[in-house]
């Protein structure tokens, strides 16, 4: 429900009443086939708001070419007819006859068991962005109009200029952390998102143009996320961009320039000039979060941003409602996706009685039996004048008529509309159609409804086949009509040459057996079986150690001041008592066979070795602190790591005595043993150090660090740590800290930038945070065949859309296995794996779809080329009367084709795609 | 709806159709729940659907 | 020969993810190119079998195009 919002919600959890008001879009979505002439004829100009109102359009349009809906609707404040009652030119321009100025505002009541918001984030005010001369000086830019500026499919077609005077800039500065750490502007958090994003942007830019000079003022390099740091260290050496370590006072105009004043690291005043300055602007909370927070009947925090708790980040303050996404504080968009399937999750568990309750299910006739010899339809779609106004339909279409095979062609309007598949069933049923295609847009997006369509009327859907004479011929050859027309007719060609070899294939199902296994006993393991269990399926929770818990045994606090062992007492007293949970201790995974809904997994236990049936798989193995030999670790007592600090300052009696602390950051992590960020250390230091402060607030403390990654609301405990008087000092990477032996004590000598000098200190402790590594998995990674990165943590399948799905299909990973992460984001992450893992288990079926690989038993020779090339598992060989023979699990079968084209023998065949059908449409294409 | 009185909803509602909110509905979906998308504005896709390309792989986000 | 009269007949194989979605991005964003590609859509271009190309080849194609 587009142009919706919500106005009350009342009820509780499991039977809310939401009442939804809904604007009209004055345009019916069912009829409305984007064509877009509507947008040309309008005279009302409308500033571009998809485009940071750097571009116009006009009343009727949609936000950008992909939009979903795909219809245009009417801009109410603009629209003439809306406001005057004038004009009215749209309504005859529209071929469709889809505008409609009668639809009326709604309002709904919606009985719903659970609600999700996911509003997203707001903008930084003007004001804040004025004191960097935003508004008053043109060549300041936010960098989501940059975004824009630089995008192919923006104002200025992808082409980098000034919105001044549409000159090339030669020289760009980036402001980070603008309306964001600024207490002064509201927003003391850090957005978490803004040094990724200028780098992508600066990358891009020099990707455009190579020459332009980039300078990055920034006050920390936050780059903390999975392959993030390397990302921006390949970005730094391979397009130069300059990194300036300094917040930058004020932006001048002079001549056409912009006059940047700062300070360096050494503390000296510098002025530089740039052509153009992009300001890295923060993630405001949304403008409607606190009517909405009334609404929905839930609390904000201070910066009116959702208020969850760190260990149920999920959960709103009011029961069943939950929150993903940036409202629950700056986030980037594979946490974002994170929090989203976590919290469907979190409203399966609560829903997991009434679920298929309300879902409206089709069914089709059964299928008819076709005839040997092949009796095509061809449709031919003019898309309004999408097509027809350059490709000759009529040509076409009287071309297509002359093919061996074809016994009916059509052509119509908008071949997409309800109308035209009644004429395509009509013609079915008429001339007795055995195999169908359509010439009209992409088959990306609009196979499935003509596949509907034949469904719809008893014919197998694989008798379908899809010209593109649309978005790859029509609209890339404008200008040239005859050209144009000959292509589509080429095409049309092929596809019927296609045609004619297909054949019908079967709708494939695999059962699932409804239980999970999950790897790993600690809180993102726990978390996920929990999850799996509330959402009505049986659970094995395997823990290679002795108990459960993990690190989260070791942890005696919180940033946020909640109690670890409270949680792991509760986590695991519901976990041990579950009744769909099995728990495991002290057992190893042996063995795991299968593919996903029909996995077997040995597991050897104590007491000898069992064999457990199950649907999917959770990987949860952890991480751990890693062991380093630098800096006397394991030499010198007084040398500690962050979780070792941790411990001894749960007795205050033993912290009492710590009257000198210096923390060394990033000790072995970021181009050391390790080679990336662990995310977590900063926080950790932040924390010991407010604990060691308030537990002895006459301690001296200083935490040596290279960048402090204190990213989201962790900030204001980085503030604080820095009021309450903890030093925190910057060193570069090639001139770190030096630990030396001095008799029983310790000597730590380090640079400090801002004096100048070498300063040496003699404290009672050295605290290492010494990053996170992950536990053993290269064997569990063999069996399951899952890719591992560089540094041996679980590879997922997207890093962004898909954050806890993996390569192969029916598993899914969570928690430190992944990469390094505070504890909030590994339970986030757990209840998201845990509600893919649900996917399959709740539908009890796997769907395949037709295109999947089937081999021919009798002429395969069992060498075994396609299972050693699967990039899915999905081959193997077999052994059939003695001999060795190749079989697809089709559950897992993707449909890529590499083993049909690699089979020696042809033995293997892919639906929809087989050799005769792609041989037969390149001879069709030779006949031109 | 025809459901007993008292019983849960199978239907769950998403406020906002940013790339969270599309996320969550698309997964209730899948794991069969009814899913009521309401988003504010004209069209689904939020702040992702206006960025370029995403860091680090630099893929388009659209 | 003439730049300008070579009309070259160009077989694309094109992988349903990406080249083929990039297809029709091009088109959705109005970029012109010539008209002298025919595609074949297929769900990798690890699905293409040296004989396809040496068919295309055989069947007159002046050059072939492996997008993915």
């Amino acid at each position: 429900m587009t142009n919706a919002t919500l106005e009350s919600l009342e009820g509780e959890a499991g039977k809310f009443t939401a009442k939804v008001h809904r604007l009209p879009r004055f345009i019916n979505e069912d009829l409305c086939t984007a064509c877009g002439v509507c947008t040309m004829y309008c005279p009302v100009l409308v500033s571009d708001t998809y485009n940071e109102e750097l571009a116009i359009t006009r009343a009727p349009h949609k936000d950008y070419p992909q939009a979903v809906p795909a219809s245009f609707y009417i801009d109410p404040k603009k629209c003439l007819f809306l406001n005057y009652e004038t004009c009215q030119i749209c309504i005859p321009t529209c071929q469709a006859k889809a505008i409609d100025f009668s639809q009326k505002e709604e309002r709904l009541d919606l009985s719903v068991g659970a609600v999700i918001l996911a509003p997203g984030f707001g903008r930084i005010s003007d004001k804040v962005l004025a004191r960097y001369g935003y508004g008053r000086f043109p060549d300041v830019v936010t960098s989501l109009e940059f975004e824009r500026i630089m995008c192919a499919s923006g104002p200025s077609r992808g082409e980098i200029i000034r919105p001044s005077d549409g000159k090339h800039p030669q020289k760009i500065a980036f402001l980070q952390c603008i309306g964001s750490r600024d207490i002064t502007s509201g927003n003391g958090y850090c957005s978490s998102v803004c040094c990724m994003y200028a780098v992508k942007e600066a990358t891009v830019v020099k990707e455009h143009a190579p020459d332009v000079d980039i300078s990055i003022f920034y006050m920390d390099m936050r780059t903390a996320g999975k392959g993030f740091d390397a990302s921006r260290q390949r970005a730094r050496d391979t397009h130069h961009l300059r990194f300036i370590r300094s917040r930058v006072a004020e932006v001048r105009e002079r001549g056409d320039k912009l006059r940047l004043s700062y300070a360096d690291s050494e503390g000296n005043h510098k002025e530089d000039d740039f052509d153009m300055v992009v300001l890295s602007v923060g993630l405001e909370s949304p403008e409607d979060a606190q009517s909405l927070a009334v609404t929905a009947g839930i609390k904000l925090n201070q910066y009116d941003f959702c208020d969850t708790k760190a260990f149920l980040p999920l959960d709103a303050s009011r029961p069943g409602v939950y929150v993903a996404g940036a409202f629950q504080g700056p986030k980037d968009i594979p946490e974002s996706v994170m929090q989203a399937i976590g919290s469907a999750a979190a409203a399966a568990e609560i829903l997991h009685e009434a679920r298929g309750t309300e879902v409206i299910r089709k069914e089709y006739p059964s299928e008819m039996g076709i005839a040997e010899e092949p009796r095509i339809g061809v449709f031919v779609c003019h898309c309004g004048i999408n097509i027809g106004g350059v490709v000759n339909v009529s040509e076409v279409a009287s071309y297509a008529r002359t093919l061996k095979d074809v016994v009916s062609v059509d052509d119509s309007l908008y071949s997409c509309s309800q109308d035209s598949q009644k004429v395509i069933k009509d013609a079915i049923k008429e001339h007795n159609l055995n195999r169908v295609v359509v010439a009209a847009c992409t088959p990306r997006t609009h196979e499935p409804l003509f596949q509907e369509t034949l469904r719809d009327i008893g014919l197998n859907r694989s008798l379908f086949e899809m010209v593109n004479i649309r978005d790859q011929c029509s609209w890339v050859h404008a200008h040239e009509p005859k050209e144009a027309t000959a292509k589509a007719k080429d095409l049309v060609r092929m596809a019927v040459a296609k045609a004619r070899l297909l054949y019908p294939l079967p709708e494939q199902t695999v059962p699932v057996i409804p239980k999970a296994l999950v790897i790993g006993g600690g809180i993102a393991g726990m978390t996920a079986a929990l999850s799996i269990a509330e959402q009505g399926f049986e659970c094995f929770l395997v823990e290679n150690s002795a108990q459960l818990g993990g690190n989260l045994r070791r942890l005696k606090t919180t940033l946020t001041g909640e109690d670890p062992g409270q949680l792991l007492n509760e986590v695991e007293t519901r976990a041990r008592n579950h009744p769909r949970i099995k728990v495991y201790t002290n057992t190893q995974v042996e063995n795991v066979s299968g593919y996903i809904g029909n996995f077997a997994s040995t597991l050897s236990t104590e007491t000898g070795s069992e064999v457990i049936e199950h649907g999917v798989v959770v990987v949860a193995t952890g991480g751990r602190e890693h062991r380093l030999k630098k800096y006397l670790y394991g030499q010198s007592k007084h040398v500690l790591t962050q979780l070792e600090l941790e411990e001894i300052l749960s007795s205050p009696e033993k912290a009492k005595k710590i009257n000198e602390v210096v923390m060394i950051q990033c000790a072995g992590s970021r181009g050391d043993d390790l080679s990336y960020c662990s995310k977590l250390c900063c926080g950790q230091a932040v924390k010991n150090a407010l604990r060691l402060k308030e537990l002895n607030p006459a301690a001296s403390i200083y935490v040596l660090y290279r960048d402090v990654r204190t990213y989201g609301f962790m900030e204001d405990y980085y503030r604080e740590a820095r009021e309450k008087g903890v030093v925190f000092i910057n060193y570069e990477k090639e001139n770190p800290p030096v630990v030396m032996p001095n008799d029983d004590k310790i000597t730590v000598e380090f640079m400090d930038v801002l004096l100048g000098e070498k300063v040496k200190l003699e404290p009672d402790l050295v605290t290492l945070s010494v990053g996170i590594v992950p536990n053993e998995v290269e064997e569990l990674a063999k069996l399951l065949k899952i890719p591992l990165t560089q540094e041996n943590f679980f590879l997922e399948a997207h890093v962004k859309l898909r954050p806890v799905e993996m390569a192969v299909s029916g598993v899914y990973v969570c928690g430190l296995a992944h990469s390094p992460k505070p504890i909030d984001e590994s339970i986030s992450q757990a209840r998201a794996a845990a509600g893919k893992a649900c996917v399959p288990l709740s539908k009890g079926f796997v769907a395949v779809e037709p295109i999947v690989s089937s081999v021919g038993k009798d002429k395969c020779i069992g060498c075994g080329i396609c299972e050693s090339l699967c990039p899915y598992k999905a081959i193997h060989l077999i052994k059939v009367d003695k001999k060795k023979k190749a079989e697809t699990i089709t559950a897992s079968c993707k449909g890529c084709g590499i083993c049909a084209s690699h089979c020696p023998t042809l033995a293997i065949s892919m639906g929809g795609f087989t050799n005769e059908e792609i041989m037969a449409q390149i001879r069709a294409f030779g006949e031109c | 709806m025809g459901r007993e009185h008292g019983a849960k909803s199978g239907a769950v509602l998403v406020v906002g159709g940013g790339v969270a909110g599309v996320q969550a509905a698309l997964d209730l979906a899948e794991m069969g729940f009814h899913v009521y998308l309401v988003e504010k504005s004209a069209s689904i896709g939020g702040a992702m659907a206006r960025l370029d390309k995403t860091f680090p792989t630099n893929d388009c986000a659209l | 020969m003439d730049q300008d009269s070579f009309k070259p007949k160009i077989l694309g194989f094109l992988c349903n993810w990406c080249c083929y979605a990039a297809a029709d991005s091009a088109g959705v964003g109005r970029y012109q190119y010539p008209p002298n590609l025919r595609t074949i859509r297929l769900m990798c271009t690890g699905r293409i079998d040296p004989m396809f190309i040496i068919e295309g080849f055989a069947c007159g194609a002046d050059g072939i195009f492996a997008g993915g």
